[in-house]
């Protein structure tokens, strides 16, 4: 004990306020303000235990290091007083690897965690591998796909924008990647990376690790682009082009593919098809983009495009769709998906403003509403006398709602239109401008404005709250038009605006339910007296 | 006649050592959470433990009985079952994995007993015969 130091770190110097440190001598203890280390002890939960305590005498002049070795008791009635057993108060010293016990080591140590005892996990483990076995068959989300010879290759820039081909498709990850090969024409029909058979070659397996099922990926269409950069289609597309050098021109050269990979919900690929872009190279160019793309559909659905799953993503437009027709109640509305438009970024939208700021020249163009970004946007409305009151109301009415303004809100990003309880129904709001209220509402009553407040709450765990849409006000503001004298004109702006708030209430802690303890005395425990 | 001080001390003894018994396992529960307690380690003291409950509860009963029906037998019999629990007592006062200063403190008490007891028995069978 008296040899142990914690706080001496400098190795042959003296620490600064470590009464332990053997480097220091007098005068440097005499410089000290405290002892950082006022005891060092053996194990305390011993009975009685060898401790050195070192002090600082600051009444002296100059002050000195006290050091006193003293045995510590400890009174409390539990204390150990002899152990058998030798590694109880110390710890061990790990195994040395050698040849002998190396596997049995790595068999013991070599996975991710391990526990102080592992024979009694192993059982767990051997009683759980034959029902896995099915499981490790399917494709789960981010597996890459498996083809024949390796992995189905989307090419993609690593570090520099130069082409890798071995980055490998992750089952159900949508993705789209550009990179640049270089080329020449010479060598065009050695560059495999250029040519159709390298995308098609190999066949997909549809589960993992088997190879009994294969899926061959199928050309769906080809689309050749001419040296100035025009795309026609081509009418038969079962035909492999390959790359082939034509009046100093090297054609057939692919410049895009896109993999359509359809799958079902048991994890299996069914059918994969994948559609080129072909282009020509000349002798000048020395290095040509690719860009890459695979999406993923399950089969006998259509893709629908999500704002999110299932929380809304920012950024991304809101969804939002309209009754069926024909269903004016809403107790038959359960039994009735809501109509969508197909064009997600048309589903609800807002005026947009132009830079002439005109409103009736610039009527049409609108802009989709996304989750998250408050906008606002107007135009001017220039109002002559002889303008009537019910026509102007229903210009501005369509210029601020749009076509087709929806009922229903989505509110989640990945409501499906037959749910309809899923989605928010549009509260519609009616506002005056006009404080003083006028007993005759004669004059012309105009809307001017229209603000759409998306309230919103944060679902879920605290760590992964996902965004749901829980209400939708849409206000009209309307205010009077004046009855202007003859040939006087007026301009007035009309406004329309979206703001999104956030009305979560705060996290609430769930906790598991407390264990209830069942005890409960059997029937004739009390036997002579009940 | 039967040796009153005798069953004084078998009764003594059977209340003591419930005692015994119910702070010993106690202590065992503390010191496999309070310490590093494998399961090698603890399966032998608790087995131990329960098999001086047993060797206990037979020894009082003969040497009780022995003692009233003034019969050297049982009595005889009562003394060989004390050796089994000196030597267990000794397990658990030296031998013992983690022997605390409580430990060191009953087993002790529970050894003088038993030397008492042996003494008692000596002198009564000596009586009987």
């Amino acid at each position: 004990v008296a040899k142990l130091c914690v706080c001496d770190l400098l190795v042959a110097q003296c620490d600064v306020n470590c009464c332990c440190d053997p480097d220091c001598s007098a005068a440097d203890f005499s410089l000290f303000t405290t002892c950082s280390v006022p005891i060092v002890t053996g194990d305390s939960h011993l009975c009685s235990q060898k401790a050195a305590t070192y002090s600082l005498d600051v009444e002296a002049d100059p002050p000195e290091r006290i050091v006193k070795l003293i045995d510590q008791v400890n009174p409390s009635v539990f204390c150990i007083h002899a152990t058998n057993y030798k590694q109880a108060l110390s710890f061990s010293s790990p195994e040395i690897p050698t040849s002998e016990n190396f596997d049995q080591l790595l068999k013991q140590f070599g996975s991710a965690s391990f526990s102080a005892e592992p024979d009694s996990w192993n059982m767990n483990t051997d009683a759980q591998n034959p029902s896995d076995a099915n499981e490790t068959c399917r494709y789960k989300y981010g597996v890459p796909i498996q083809t024949v010879d390796a992995f189905l290759r989307l090419p993609s820039p690593v570090v520099s924008s130069w082409c890798s081909d071995v980055n490998p498709a992750g089952f159900l990850v949508n993705q789209a990647t550009k990179c640049t090969r270089s080329v020449s024409v010479e060598k065009c029909g050695n560059i495999q990376a250029v040519s159709m058979l390298f995308y098609i070659n190999s066949s997909i397996l549809a589960k993992l690790y088997e190879f009994v099922f294969q899926v061959n990926i199928t050309v769906q269409s080809i689309v050749v682009q001419s040296l100035n950069g025009m795309r026609t289609l081509l009418n038969g597309s079962d035909v492999l082009r390959l790359p082939l050098i034509l009046d100093e021109l090297c054609i057939n050269i692919v410049l895009g593919v896109s993999y359509h990979i359809t799958y079902t919900d048991a994890g299996e690929i069914i059918e994969a098809a994948a559609s080129f872009v072909l282009g020509a190279i000349n002798k000048e160019v020395l290095s040509i983009q690719q860009s890459f793309e695979i999406s993923f559909t399950q089969v006998n659905t259509k893709p629908v495009p999500l704002s999110g799953n299932p929380g809304y993503v920012v950024g991304l437009p809101i969804r939002a769709g309209f009754r069926p027709q024909g269903y004016p109640f809403h107790v038959e509305i359960l039994f009735a998906a809501l109509v969508l438009n197909t064009n997600k970024y048309s589903q609800l939208t807002i005026l947009q403003s132009t830079s002439n700021q005109d409103c009736l020249a610039a009527q049409g163009t609108r802009t989709p509403i996304l989750f998250g970004y408050n906008m606002i946007s107007g135009c001017k409305l220039r109002i002559t006398a002889d303008m009537k009151c019910q026509p102007l109301t229903q210009t501005l009415l369509d210029l601020l709602k749009g076509q087709s303004f929806p009922e229903y809100v989505a509110s989640f990003g990945n409501s499906q239109a037959q749910d309809v309880l899923d989605w928010v129904p549009i509260t519609h709001l009616h506002t005056s401008e006009q404080r003083i209220y006028n007993t005759f509402q004669s004059s012309c009553q105009i809307p001017v404005s229209l603000e759409i407040e998306v309230k919103w709450t944060k679902y879920g765990s605290l760590v992964n709250p996902q965004a749901r849409i829980v209400n939708v006000t849409a206000t009209i503001t309307t205010t009077t038009a004046k009855q202007l004298p003859s040939g006087r004109e007026r301009t007035i702006p009309i406004i329309s605006s979206v703001v999104f708030t956030d009305s979560s209430s705060p996290a609430e802690p769930g906790y598991k339910a407390w264990p209830t303890i069942n005890a409960k005395l059997p029937f004739d425990f009390f036997f002579p007296f009940v | 006649l039967s040796s009153v001080p005798l069953q004084i001390l078998f009764y003594v003894n059977g209340i003591y050592y419930t005692f015994y018994f119910l702070v010993t396992l106690a202590m065992i529960v503390y010191k496999s959470q309070v310490f590093s307690y494998p399961d090698d380690f603890l399966a032998p003291d608790l087995a131990l433990l329960f098999i001086m409950a047993i060797l206990e509860v037979l020894r009082l009963y003969f040497g009780s009985k022995g003692n009233l029906t003034e019969e050297e037998a049982p009595l005889g019999l009562s003394l060989v079952i004390t050796v089994g629990s000196v030597i267990l007592s000794v397990y658990f006062l030296v031998w013992q994995t983690y022997v605390l200063k409580a430990d060191v403190i009953i087993n002790a008490v529970l050894l003088f007993t038993y030397g008492l007891e042996s003494v008692l028995k000596v002198i009564a069978i000596a009586a009987f015969v």
